[in-house]
């Protein structure tokens, strides 16, 4: 309070970007955490499949014709356009459906709840379609747009009429305004959306072979990694610098181009640095990923990692400029294309006279995301292990957003930049069964409000298994339950106890909204 | 309807040494009193197992899983009180409440012997108390 009237607004404004910055980040998260099993899934049918996988299968994988003597046709096949136009009959197998459809559709459904619940997850997914057919690239940045965004549109339309139905037309008009809004959607996602997201990713590859032309080629990486993460990986590598290394393989015998997106290292430092310094799902997800990212070559299994923090992405590049910069220290490269961009598959393709020079990139990348990454992981570390999951600073940010409320500009300068509005009204205590040990917190919390003299504040006990978002501003659990109890309610903050009976945390809780209620009647005064 | 805490189901000198003993002592409590069945306590030690009842001050709540739910006749806790602290995965516990709940009409007396346990001199004075009588006692408020 002893912040003066002039600098408040400034503080507030500052606080009130990082918030936003800080939700962002929960929310990324919350669109591809759940998803992180169909991502392995994938990564591990690709790494065996394909025609340059470990087993390859050309019915799984998707590569063989479906018209050849012999072929089972009871596999799904679909046309296949060949470059000169004419159509053929392939199996169409798991992994393109699987990148394709499968995981944008996850995401946009997981993206859609978030917003609005599971109707919300329904027209996102519906929405979503409409991009992935209407482009030839992946649509995981389409989905994470088009998804929340359809969600957020029934939202509003939901509204409209809320309340307002007769009893037996509610079913009825629930049913067809959802079916409208996903398919209106998705059409105008069809149009609208797809043909911009194929643009940037044919302006992306343009910088980029820009940037090989020009000889800037470290500089590649700065583009190459976001793109790469946003699953453009494909466009980029076989789109744009396959054929440039293929060219300079004629002349020179040897390309870099090859390894600029098919390194493998700046995947694996990222990886390594969540295994020593994660914590929570992503922690113990990491190893697993490493082996299929280094070993199978599927990078899109890190990809999760880094858009959960994005800030994560200077890892990646700064991993990736090293391995560039590498190569072109000593002049080293491969002889073709390193697909998929496993360590088994760079070392075959790597020129004879290139081995220390390509090794060296490799692991030079890989430890420079390392040491990045581990900086940026072990300065989120702890509040990170307070909210119980490496990568959602869903904590911090209601953290934030309690110390500063919901207050608007002007009222943070009535009442300074410690001002709150009242944020917690409802708090649950989560536990497995709700039978026994939520009840008891939930008692002792209870009781300590009530001797703080706070009013107002509801506090319920629940199984964790039936917390949704709507249910509480506050989700209290024990430490082993957060992780659970945030999936469930991935946008609600969540604070986890040791110990039910007499926890430092229930004093903060009790302090904090103490201090809000005192801060919120202060700001009410004229 | 009788009470959710008997004296009969209170036991002031417990024998345990581990704590899978703690569980069947006080879920032998629970049944001799008729409140489950006896499959009920191989249900508190299925939930043990995944994950601990340490409430912290010397308290342990063991219960059954929900699947276990059919095996209670009525909602009933027994206390069971240990002179030396028990290794509770890890944690010592001196007082063991089981619980058998249905229909959450045991949840207000569960408040209320969290309110007990949620003062550290009260707990440590059920902790200390040396007889069952002293021991029902002291808790026999949380029946109200």
């Amino acid at each position: 309070m002893t912040t003066t009237a002039s600098a408040a607004p400034t503080l507030s404004r500052g606080r009130t970007a990082q918030v936003r910055l800080q939700r962002f980040g929960a929310f990324l998260t919350g669109m591809i955490m759940p998803n992180l099993p169909a991502f392995l899934a994938w990564g591990l049918i690709t790494a065996l499949f394909i025609s340059v996988g470990w087993l390859p299968n050309e019915m799984l994988g998707g590569f063989g014709n479906a018209d050849l003597p012999g072929a089972w046709q009871g596999a799904a096949t679909q046309l296949v356009l060949a470059d000169d136009g004419t159509t053929f009959r392939q199996y169409l197998g798991l992994v393109g459906p699987m990148v394709t459809y499968l995981l944008p559709l996850l995401i946009a459904n997981s993206g859609g709840r978030l917003v609005h619940g599971e109707r919300g997850g329904v027209v996102a997914t519906i929405a979503t379609l409409g991009i992935i057919v209407g482009s030839t690239v992946p649509m995981f940045l389409g989905a994470m747009i088009v998804g929340p965004l359809a969600a957020w549109v029934m939202k509003l339309v939901d509204s409209l009429w809320d309340g307002k139905l007769k009893p037996g037309l509610e079913m009825l008009v629930n049913m067809f305004s959802a079916a409208i809004v996903g398919g209106a959607m998705s059409v105008a996602a069809f149009f609208g959306i797809a043909p911009v997201v194929s643009q940037i990713s044919t302006w992306l590859g343009d910088i980029v072979a820009w940037l090989a032309d020009n000889g800037l080629l470290p500089l590649m990486s700065i583009i190459v990694e976001p793109a790469k993460v946003l699953f453009l990986n494909n466009a980029i590598g076989n789109g744009v610098l396959v054929p440039l290394g293929a060219q300079q393989v004629v002349e020179q015998g040897k390309s870099l181009l090859f390894l600029v997106e098919a390194n493998p290292g700046p995947g694996l430092g990222i990886l390594l640095a969540y295994t020593l310094l994660g914590v929570g799902a992503a922690r113990s997800t990491a190893p697993g990923a490493m082996f299929v990212h280094f070993i199978g070559g599927i990078h899109e299994v890190y990809f999760p990692f880094v858009l959960m923090k994005p800030v994560l992405i200077v890892a990646a590049i700064a991993g990736g400029m090293t391995g560039v910069a590498t190569n072109v220290v000593f002049g080293s490269g491969l002889v073709g294309p390193a697909a998929p961009g496993s360590i088994i598959a760079v070392l075959a393709q790597t020129s004879r006279d290139s081995y220390l020079g390509v090794i060296l990139s490799v692991v030079l990348s890989a430890t420079v995301s390392f040491l990045v990454a581990a900086v940026i992981l072990r300065a989120s570390r702890k509040r990170d292990l307070a909210a119980g999951e490496s990568g959602d600073l869903a904590a911090a940010v209601a953290q934030t957003e309690a110390n500063k409320g919901r207050s608007s500009a002007a009222l943070s300068s009535l009442v300074g930049a410690t001002g709150t509005a009242a944020p917690v009204r409802t708090i649950v205590f989560a536990c497995d069964a709700g039978m026994g040990s939520s009840a008891m917190g939930a008692a002792v919390l209870r009781d300590k409000l009530r001797k703080a003299g706070i009013e107002g504040v509801t506090v319920v006990n629940k199984a964790v298994a039936t917390l949704d978002d709507d249910a509480a501003d506050l989700v209290i659990s024990q430490r082993e339950l957060t992780e659970r109890a945030r999936q469930h309610a991935p946008t609600t903050r969540h604070v986890s106890v040791d110990n039910f009976m007499n926890s430092p945390v229930y004093d903060d809780v009790v302090s904090e909204l103490g201090a809000s209620r005192a801060a919120a009647g202060a700001g009410e005064a004229p | 309807m009788s009470e959710v805490l008997t004296r009969a189901a209170c036991r002031a000198e417990g024998t345990a040494r581990t704590y899978e003993e703690a569980i069947r002592e006080a879920g032998a409590l629970l049944v001799e009193g008729g409140a489950v069945e006896p499959a009920y306590v191989e249900a508190m030690l299925e939930r043990e197992r995944t994950m601990t009842t340490f409430m912290g001050n010397g308290l342990a709540i063991p219960h059954g899983t929900l699947d276990a739910t059919d095996q209670i006749r009525r909602s009933a806790i027994s206390v069971v009180r240990y002179a030396e602290p028990l290794d509770w995965k890890g944690s010592p516990v001196r007082v063991v409440v089981g619980i058998a709940g249905v229909d959450g009409q045991h949840l207000e007396v569960l408040s209320r012997i969290a309110l007990v346990f949620a003062d550290t001199d009260q707990a440590q004075r059920v902790a200390e108390a040396g007889t069952t009588d002293e021991l029902y006692g002291l808790l026999a408020g949380v029946n109200a």
